[in-house]
């Protein structure tokens, strides 16, 4: 069936197309090179004066796995406050915080988002976080792979392997995990706190190996490169929410020697040391180093105030941290020899000095990194805030006068403290797509999506242009996923399911007789059921994968 | 529904929290099939089912063809305005298709173990926990202290897998400290435990929350009395306290299906609490013990796809979460539902309760009934006869379930399914 969208004004950064009034055509769940001859569309949606994007991309949101359930048992209140009733389309099941996979599914729909990645797959867990995605309808979705505190890789590196096992094992592991990515948490550290070390800093040895957070970092970011994974290695850095980290934070991005490096929630690891309180904004000296470093892309990781939960595989910090939690419960665990998890539900207050300055902290990030590319739209669902406060953001982000005046509420020592009020960029359409759609699908090595260009998945999102950003990001008119209309006027209209998108860069596959060995000796499962096949993604858990290509190994 | 690979003969274990995933058919030709590596529980529970007829549905008693069983079932749930699904012992996919069926007919959910489960979640809803996983125990525990007297008679390689296996990373197997705090006869200790050379600290599970208390005192360096509990050891508790004190990496372990007595949640809360305080200095982890017949398994489903753990109830199109008053035992002896679907796909020791109610039962091919059921159908067993994904006891690690045979018994995914949707064609 053709399917043309007429007279839109199309924001295609991927193309360079910057608000020109274009027709689009669909047919098969893609978008067309050209109109085809003599063929009359059977649906055509007049859409002049109305903004038409790809379907957004959150790389980073924490959408499903062991911590997400966690936190939803522990916050029957976060269900109770925001209720979702059935229709005869949509399942029960709410949430703000920890949303049920349903409400998270359609919510994010609902904001025009088509494509979603759960950051922090433990691997020996990946199976539910992959069944909790599948069952989150309305989005494709992906994962980051945890390595870096796993009792393996840091006995292999303290052996003193060669690179070339490394790159096997990291191979072997986005495999078995189903996987695009390789994520890194507090490198290090998750495994050290089980040893009671209660921090470790980038230069610091670990309590039982002979290694440092800067020999991890190195280690992984070069082999995610070696093996042509397009998505550059994704840093959750050491120290994070101390004051004075963003030392910590300058020392890992240069402990990638180079090879690309994304460092996540950057806001959190932002913090000085100045000011009567000992704490303060360094949000200068890292977007300063970020434009300076071509290999280093971020995620804000924004704060926005209210009530929400912390979920991380940072048991470390999140146990030092639990003194803050609101309300007063938490949960860690020590898992598998692999990872960790910790949950701290959490309320952010504009009043408090130190959540204020947070949030002007995350603002000033994305004002002062100069290249939209290398800086994406994030909260960190939901450890800044839920992800349904996005319109909000970048109402933030495009409209000036609306953000002082926001500064001109919090806290007023923060606000003190903020370069905020002096910075006078707002953000175009143009860049808005681009850090939410375009560059997403490039640093994820996504072609086939984050465009509008011939070939691309007819995953599109057309926004009512009005005077007022968040109305227009918070509801859009239509949302297409795969060529059907999904959300019309913000509202779930059909529901449809995803795959997952995955990367399968080569190894040697002897490395499994090493790993083999190790599962028998002291594991409690077999490494047979640690892996995942495709079959048992289709039809046991429920989400087909589509493999997306690597690079050729080592070639930027 | 997927098949696992061929190549690969070993199964895993469904019939207890551990999941052990080592288990191999002995390949003798020998009929019923011979395990190697299953524990006593689980050459029983799969030879048991080996030799199962696979059966017949059934209306009334009387045999009848599946669709004929489905239509019945779908006719009882379309007139009920407040069914009850329990049981729910069911593998992720089957407790997906229930959880979908629960949301089209307005259901009330609980498990056939839900009072064991909800000692432990109340506790995490509460104030929230420290806990590992059963590797992460393995190669670390170095004192292990274990509330109760039934862990290793409800998990019965606990020991051998989990607390004192034959290899370790950090924490030599030799060296390890175990101490019992229980209602235990020194005499008659199991052998696994014997072996371990364990102190015993005889103690009724009544008393576990005040030593808690009393450890926890010790602990901190509070002027408490050791002895304040009648029959249990002050010097005792003086030293454990002091070498919890010194552990590097102590675990707490229950089960709390065993502590069933009138707010035992409390005393849960007592045993967090202590590893807690330990955390300040040292590291400690709680392991809870669970998993038992899928309660893991089921409540990880309906707690994603609804941000409730079970007993929830969906009337009017909305979720209610009671996790007090949504007991299956109280809402059918109160008759707060007018419909019971039970689902049970491995046998447990409860039987389907009984009520004057319409009673719909999914159950496996030997389940037996008080009441015969207004429908019966039997299902296939998860890790038996068909593939699956089952929860081990630390709520982690889904393990694919293997399949051993064919004999054509559907899966709780399958019937639920068809039922789902002969009521939505003919019921609206």
């Amino acid at each position: 069936m053709l399917t043309k969208l007429a007279g839109g004004r199309l924001y295609d950064p991927t193309h360079g197309i910057n608000g020109e009034v274009r027709d689009l055509y669909l047919r098969d769940g893609q978008i067309l090179a050209a109109a085809p001859v003599g063929e009359t569309p059977r649906q055509t949606y007049d859409l002049a004066g109305k903004l038409v994007m790809a379907g957004a991309i959150d790389l980073h949101t924490h959408i499903g796995g062991g911590k997400v359930n966690i936190a939803r048992t522990m916050l029957p209140e976060d269900q109770r406050n925001r209720v979702r009733t059935r229709t005869t389309l949509t399942r029960t099941g709410g949430g703000h915080a920890a949303p049920s996979t349903f409400a998270a599914g359609y919510r994010y729909a609902e904001m025009g988002y088509t494509t979603a990645f759960e950051p922090a797959v433990l691997p020996v867990n990946a199976r539910q976080a992959h069944m909790e995605m599948a069952d989150t309808p309305m989005l494709d979705t992906g994962g980051y792979a945890m390595l870096g505190s796993d009792e393996l890789l840091l006995q292999l590196m303290s052996e003193g392997v060669g690179q070339e096992v490394i790159n096997d094992y990291v191979a072997w592991t986005l495999h078995a995990a189903q996987c695009i990515g390789i994520k890194v948490v507090n490198p290090g550290g998750i495994s050290a706190f089980k040893f009671n070390a209660r921090s470790l800093d980038v230069d610091e040895r670990h309590p039982h190996y002979p290694l440092t957070p800067r020999d991890i970092v190195r280690t992984l970011s070069r082999a995610v490169f070696e093996l042509g994974v397009p998505h550059p290695l994704h840093v959750h850095a050491s120290n994070l929410g101390i004051p004075g980290n963003h030392a910590a934070t300058l020392a890992t991005m240069d402990a990638a020697e180079g090879f690309p490096i994304h460092l996540t929630h950057i806001q959190f690891h932002t913090y000085g040391t100045e000011g009567d309180r000992h704490f303060s904004s360094a949000a200068g000296e890292i977007a300063q180093a970020v434009n300076a470093r071509k290999n280093v892309s971020i995620d804000v990781g924004q704060v926005m105030f209210g009530q929400t939960v912390t979920v991380s595989g940072d048991t470390m910090r999140q146990y030092a941290n639990h003194h803050h939690a609101h309300p007063r419960k938490w949960t860690c665990m020590d898992i598998e020899c692999d990872a960790g998890c910790g949950v701290v539900p959490f309320r952010y207050r504009d009043q408090n000095f130190v959540n204020a300055l947070q949030w002007a902290i995350g603002l000033e990030l994305f004002l002062m990194v100069d290249d939209p590319w290398r800086v994406f739209l994030t909260t960190d669902h939901p450890n800044g805030a839920p992800f349904t406060s996005y319109p909000r953001l970048i109402r933030l982000l495009m409209d000036r006068g609306f953000r002082n005046d926001q500064l001109g509420q919090i806290n007023p020592e923060a606000a003190a403290m903020s370069c905020l009020g002096s910075l006078t960029r707002e953000y175009s359409l143009y860049e808005i797509a681009i850090m939410t759609r375009a560059a997403p699908a490039r640093i994820l090595g996504l072609t086939d999506r984050g465009h509008l260009g011939p070939g691309a998945r007819a995953d599109i999102t057309v926004y009512h242009q009005g005077d007022d950003p968040e109305q227009t990001f918070a509801r859009p008119m239509l949302v297409f996923k795969g060529g059907e209309v999904v959300v019309e006027e913000g509202a779930v209209t059909r529901v449809v399911h995803g795959g997952t998108q995955v990367v399968r860069p080569a190894f040697d596959p002897a490395i499994e007789q090493r790993i083999g060995r190790w599962f028998d000796r002291y594991h409690s499962i077999r490494m047979a059921n640690f892996r995942i096949s495709d079959t048992e993604m289709a039809a046991g858990i429920g989400s087909p994968v589509t493999i997306h290509p690597c690079r050729a190994p080592g070639v930027a | 529904m997927w098949q696992t690979e061929p190549a690969d003969s070993t199964l895993t274990c469904p019939f207890c929290g551990l999941a052990c995933d080592d288990l191999r058919v002995a390949t003798d030709g020998v009929d019923p099939p011979t395990l190697v590596n299953g524990c006593a529980t689980a050459q029983q529970a799969f030879s048991t089912a080996w030799v199962q007829a696979p059966g017949s549905p059934r209306i009334a008693g009387g045999p009848v063809a599946l669709d004929a069983a489905i239509a019945r079932a779908a006719e009882l749930l379309a007139a009920a305005h407040a069914p009850l699904f329990g049981g729910l012992v069911a593998d992720v996919n089957g407790m997906r298709a229930v959880m979908d069926l629960a949301d089209h007919r307005g259901a009330l959910l609980d498990h056939v173990g839900g009072d064991a489960l909800f000692r432990n979640l109340l506790v995490l809803q509460d104030s929230g926990w420290m806990t590992a996983t059963l590797t992460e125990v393995r190669n670390r525990a170095d004192l292990i202290l274990i509330f109760g007297n039934e862990c290793t008679r409800r998990f019965p390689r606990l020991i051998e897998r989990v607390l004192l296996p034959t290899d370790a990373l950090f924490s030599p197997p030799g060296q390890r400290r175990l101490v019992l705090l229980g209602d235990w006869d020194p005499e008659s200790l199991p052998a696994t435990l014997a072996a371990a050379n364990p102190t015993l600290i005889p103690v009724a599970n009544t008393d576990l929350a005040g030593v808690c208390s009393l450890l926890r005192g010790l602990i901190a360096g509070r002027p408490v009395r050791a002895d304040a509990i009648p029959g249990v050891s002050g010097p005792q508790l003086e030293d454990l306290a002091g070498r919890l004190r010194a552990a590097r990496y102590a675990v707490v372990t229950w089960a709390a299906a065993e502590l069933d007595f009138p707010h035992a949640e409390l005393t849960i809360q007592g045993f967090v609490e202590l590893v807690r305080d330990l955390n300040r200095t040292t590291r400690a982890a709680a392991l809870p013990l669970a998993g038992t017949l899928g309660d893991v398994t089921v409540n990880q489903v309906c707690t994603w796809q609804t941000g409730y753990p079970l007993r929830s109830g969906r009337q009017q199109n909305r979720l209610r979460y009671e996790p007090v008053l949504y007991r299956y035992q109280d809402l059918l002896a109160g008759d707060h539902c007018d419909l019971l679907l039970w689902v049970q796909a491995l046998a447990g020791t409860a039987a389907v309760p009984s009520t004057a109610r319409p009673t719909i039962v999914l159950g496996h091919p030997g389940m037996a009934c008080e009441r015969e059921p207004e429908v019966f159908i039997p299902v296939g067993l998860p890790g038996v006869d068909h593939p699956g994904h089952w929860y081990r006891s630390d709520a982690v690690c889904p393990l694919p379930l293997g399949q051993m045979r064919a004999v054509g018994l559907p899966s709780v995914a399958r019937v639920i399914g068809l039922l789902g949707e002969r009521l939505r064609v003919h019921h609206g």
